[in-house]
C-alpha cells in the first residue's frame, strides 16, 4: 500500500490525538461501558450462553487489536512537529504508512461518540452538542480516507 | 476385502454436508455506506458491484448474509467484521 498524506489543520490534529487517546484508555479499561459493548456485540443474539462463550474466548484479543490500531494512529499523529499556538489553523501533513488502522479507529471512535450521543439507539440526539460536531467531522475525514483506500484498490 | 473400503465410507459420512451457518451483517445508523463497501471488498474480496449490492441490502433490508459455511469459519468472519466496527452475528441457515 502506498503512503498516504492526510492534511489537517493543527487544531484538528490535536483534537484527533485527544480523541484517539481517550479511545485507547477506553479499550484498555473497558469494564461496563455500553460503548464498548457496541464494539464487541453478541455473535449469537438468541443464545446468551453461546454468545458469552464466544465473548470469553475472543473479546480480550479484539480489544487488544483495537488498542494496537489506536496506538498506530496515535504514533502517526505524534510525529507532527509542535508549533506555536497561532499556527493552530495552519495545515499540517500526517504521514500514514498503513491506512487500515486509521479506517478502523476512526470508525470505532465514531461508534463510541454515537453511543454517547444516543445515535445507536435511534433516539433523538442534540445536534448542538459539541460531541455531535466531532462525530460529523470524523465522518467527513473518514469518508475522505475511504475514498483514498478505494482508489488504491 | 471389506476392511479396505470401510474407512472410506466413514470419511464420507464425516464430511457429509451439514446445515450451513451464516455470517449476517446488520444495519446501523453510524457506519458510512462507503466504508461498508470498502470493508466487504477488502475482507471478502467482493467485486465493487457485489460489495455495493450487499451494502444496499444491509441498508434497505436491515441485514445481509455475507458468508455461508462451517460454523467456525462464520465466527471468524463475524469477528473480523467486529474488528471493522460492523455489527455481525452468526446463525444457522434458515431451512
Amino acid at each position: 500500500m502506498t503512503h498516504v498524506i492526510l492534511t489537517l489543520t493543527r487544531v484538528e490534529a490535536s483534537h484527533l490525538a485527544d480523541l484517539v487517546g481517550q479511545f485507547q484508555a477506553l479499550v484498555t479499561e473497558p469494564e461496563g461501558d455500553p460503548a464498548v459493548e457496541r464494539l464487541t456485540p453478541d455473535v449469537y443474539p438468541n443464545d446468551a450462553e453461546a454468545s458469552r462463550e464466544f465473548r470469553d474466548v475472543t473479546r480480550d484479543d479484539l480489544l487488544g487489536r483495537r488498542a494496537h490500531d489506536a496506538a498506530t494512529v496515535a504514533a502517526d499523529l505524534a510525529r507532527i512537529e509542535p508549533a506555536a499556538v497561532e499556527e493552530a489553523l495552519s495545515p499540517v501533513d500526517v504521514s500514514i504508512a498503513d491506512l487500515d488502522p486509521w479506517l478502523r479507529t476512526l470508525s470505532a471512535v465514531r461508534l463510541v461518540l454515537a453511543s454517547r450521543l444516543g445515535i445507536t439507539d435511534g433516539a433523538e440526539h442534540d445536534e448542538d452538542d459539541p460531541a455531535y460536531g466531532l462525530y460529523e467531522w470524523l465522518g467527513y475525514r473518514l469518508e475522505g480516507l475511504v475514498q483514498v483506500a478505494e482508489n488504491e484498490s | 476385502m471389506s476392511t479396505l473400503t470401510t474407512p472410506e465410507l466413514d470419511e464420507q459420512i464425516e464430511v457429509a454436508p451439514d446445515v450451513p451457518w451464516q455470517t449476517v451483517v446488520w444495519d446501523d445508523p453510524v457506519n458510512l455506506m462507503s466504508y461498508v463497501v470498502h470493508v466487504f471488498r477488502e475482507y471478502f474480496g467482493f467485486s465493487q458491484e457485489l460489495a455495493t449490492k450487499r451494502m444496499l441490502q444491509v441498508h434497505h433490508d436491515g441485514h445481509a448474509v455475507v458468508a455461508e459455511g462451517a460454523r467456525e469459519q462464520m465466527e471468524l468472519h463475524a469477528q473480523a467484521m467486529h474488528d471493522y466496527g460492523l455489527w455481525a452475528t452468526v446463525r444457522k441457515a434458515p431451512q
